[in-house]
């Protein structure tokens, strides 16, 4: 964004929201910071802004009641997961689709035409259990409460993660992990006795 | 990447220990009551156990800042329509906020009960801007694509709702005359 000229103008709304949160580029900064040196009303507008900011920062903050808690952790097993299409697994686990696997179902393309080529085997053989089963979520259908997992390699830039691992433990079955190829859009199963 | 062959991936249970907090967080300050707080929470977890197939990889925290504001929204403007139905003449310019009083707010929280209450008479709008911003920690960038707005938007929104803010809380902070002629001045800039 432009800021006026000075020093005939004030700074536009959007410049004091800016400069009081030191969002403006050097450049700008240093034109806002003169101008509001010898402008009473801006000086004042920028002061306003930090503190409202000050204000919202000294509340405490509300802290999550503990049946709230409860009632997150359930949500694997009080979730109908309706419209996703599920399927029985070997051993007779439900499985749906997980992390990535939308992606994977509809355009399973790398970002590189050259991946393809180079995909393993192993890779290809999980495109192909995906389009039948997807990620695998164990599902604690048959009495079971489930202890599920996923990870989403918060923060971390997709092209730096590792494989991040889906694991969704059902409580005395296998333990299923979905590796998420964040590079390839794509999720890749794999299951393992426990 | 050493830590990559010894990472071992959360357990729902850890996800939802290391996100209730401040998901919970973000929908009091947006809604302001713990009944719709408690609703946000519950239904933005719910969202996310649902849509793990359209995740794509990004920051765990804007996707959860994304359906929580979003969720808020949808709620504000549902409530809005159910106003002007049932209640036109009492629609007024205010947003539905279904505030909890200051009081009860205080009981049930021992939240800053005038702090909130001057959030709760933002409009949802400007309200979501300031509490991502301020209180969630957003850059404007992050703010602009939790919203669907331009970044010049959330600029405006936030100055907006700050100077709203600062006027409910006036009698808080001593040296500054929220109604100083040049408040207004500044205003004259609107884009």
């Amino acid at each position: 964004m432009s800021l006026p000229s000075l020093p005939a103008q004030h700074l536009s709304d959007e410049a004091v929201a800016a400069f009081a949160d030191g969002a403006l580029g050097n450049g700008a900064r240093g034109r806002a910071a003169r101008h509001v040196a010898h402008c009473p009303d801006c000086a004042h507008a920028v002061a306003v802004q930090r503190e409202a900011v000050w204000a919202l920062r000294a509340a405490p903050a509300p802290t999550l009641p503990g049946g709230l808690l409860d009632r997150l952790r359930a949500v694997p097993s009080t979730t109908p997961l309706n419209g996703h299409p599920l399927a029985l697994d070997a051993d007779g686990s439900a499985v749906f689709p997980a992390f990535g696997t939308a992606a994977a179902l509809v355009e399973p393309s790398p970002p590189a035409p050259d991946s393809h080529a180079h995909m393993s085997e192993r890779r290809v053989r999980s495109y192909g259990l995906l389009t039948a089963a997807a990620a695998v979520v164990a599902l604690g259908a048959v009495g079971g409460t489930v202890a599920g997992t996923i990870d989403a390699g918060p923060s971390v830039p997709a092209e730096q993660s590792p494989s991040a691992p889906v694991r969704v433990q059902p409580v005395g079955g296998t333990t299923a992990d979905l590796f998420f190829q964040p590079a390839a859009g794509a999720a890749v199963f794999a299951q393992t006795g426990h | 990447m050493t830590d990559a062959a010894v990472w071992v991936p959360p357990t729902w249970d850890e996800v939802v220990r290391e996100h209730a907090d401040r998901v919970y967080r973000l929908a009091y300050r947006l809604s302001g009551n713990r009944a719709d707080a408690e609703d946000l929470t519950q239904e933005t977890f719910v969202r996310v156990f649902k849509s793990l197939a359209e995740y794509t990889p990004g920051t765990f925290e804007g996707w959860l800042h994304r359906i929580t504001t979003n969720l808020f929204l949808d709620m504000v403007r549902r409530r809005q329509r159910i106003r002007f139905d049932a209640l036109p003449e009492d629609a007024g310019d205010r947003l539905a906020s279904n505030s909890a009083g200051p009081e009860q707010a205080y009981a049930e929280m021992h939240l800053d009960p005038e702090v909130q209450q001057a959030l709760d008479e933002l409009p949802a709008d400007f309200r979501a801007a300031v509490v991502l911003c301020d209180l969630e920690g957003l850059s404007y960038e992050e703010i602009a694509a939790t919203l669907g707005i331009k970044v010049g938007t959330v600029r405006s929104r936030i100055h907006r709702g700050r100077v709203l803010l600062r006027e409910a809380l006036a009698h808080r902070a001593p040296g500054v005359r929220p109604a100083e002629p040049g408040a207004h001045a500044v205003e004259g800039a609107l884009p």
